[in-house]
């Protein structure tokens, strides 16, 4: 019974992320601001969904085949994750988006000016 | 792009058979001589892209547990900060925000090493790496992306971003 509380609390808490993160990607400014709301499904989503989705195949399915493959999901999530945010960023400042209030410095424009 | 040596081709090859037993999970014979089968080729033509230095470079007990703790302590406690404040601004109406590109410099030297502190920032929401160049002296700067900027001033803005980070990862790297 605890360790069922346990894995539900934790989904949970993965949830509330993944809310915030979806909220964010919504009703942010601009395409950058947009991206920053997204990594927070992707990291603390992804990790508290995997850690109670984990406690849950350790200690009720008691299944080591279920666990190994939840721990290579969330491994992989995290690897590929900024790697993808990096060049949908860079993709995006190179094919001229840009927000439309005034961001608070721009180096990137300073030193690469097209 | 150089040739790839046998210990890169064996590192390779111990990775991706691991791979498959951890995916595949069971132990019959004819499920290892396949994997095994599939393994050698992969590490074959990949080996000379995946390792560019010393295969054995994780395996010096040092390094090892260093990596463990900047990726479980350190990392962990930077991205649960960040993912708080993060969600609170999404809540909070999305209007608390003060976007900007700052430039900031990289003290790390090896390849691998920059590469695993530009992901580390971007893992961590409110802060993603657009870009990675060198100056004429030599020296490297990131540009970031930031949710939040609280200075414009190169130094300052390193030491909110990656101080922790950086210094994690430089017990690992140097």
């Amino acid at each position: 019974m605890l360790i069922r509380i346990i894995a539900d609390l934790l989904i949970a808490i993965g949830l509330v992320f993944a809310l915030a993160g979806t909220k964010g990607t919504l009703k942010m400014p601009d395409t950058y601001s947009r991206m920053q709301a997204s990594t927070c499904i992707s990291t603390m989503g992804i990790l508290c969904a995997g850690l109670g989705a984990l406690v849950y195949a350790v200690f009720t399915m008691h299944s080591a085949s279920a666990a190994i493959k939840i721990g290579v999901i969330v491994l992989m999530v995290f690897v590929t994750n900024p790697v993808g945010s990096h060049a949908i960023i860079k993709g995006a400042y190179r094919a001229g988006f840009r927000p439309e209030k005034r961001m608070e410095v721009d180096e990137f424009r300073r030193d690469f000016d097209e | 792009m150089q040739k790839a040596k046998f210990p890169a081709i064996a590192a390779t090859f111990v990775l991706c058979y691991a791979f498959w037993i951890l995916l595949d999970f069971s132990f019959k014979v004819e499920e290892l001589i396949a994997g095994a089968v599939v393994s050698l080729p992969v590490a074959l033509f990949s080996a000379r892209f995946f390792i560019h230095e010393n295969a054995g470079w994780f395996l010096h007990p040092g390094r090892f547990f260093s990596a463990i703790f900047f990726w479980c302590g350190t990392f962990m406690v930077e991205l649960v900060k960040a993912n708080v404040d993060m969600a609170k601004r999404c809540f909070g109406g999305c209007k608390n925000i003060n976007p900007g590109i700052v430039k900031i410099p990289v003290d790390l030297r090896s390849d691998y090493g920059q590469a695993a502190l530009a992901n580390a920032i971007t893992m961590t929401p409110g802060t993603i790496t657009l870009d990675i160049a060198e100056d004429k002296d030599g020296k490297t700067w990131y540009y970031i992306h930031w949710i939040d900027v609280a200075t414009a001033e190169p130094e300052a803005a390193g030491e909110a971003i990656k101080g922790r980070l950086e210094r994690g990862l430089r017990r690992v790297w140097e």
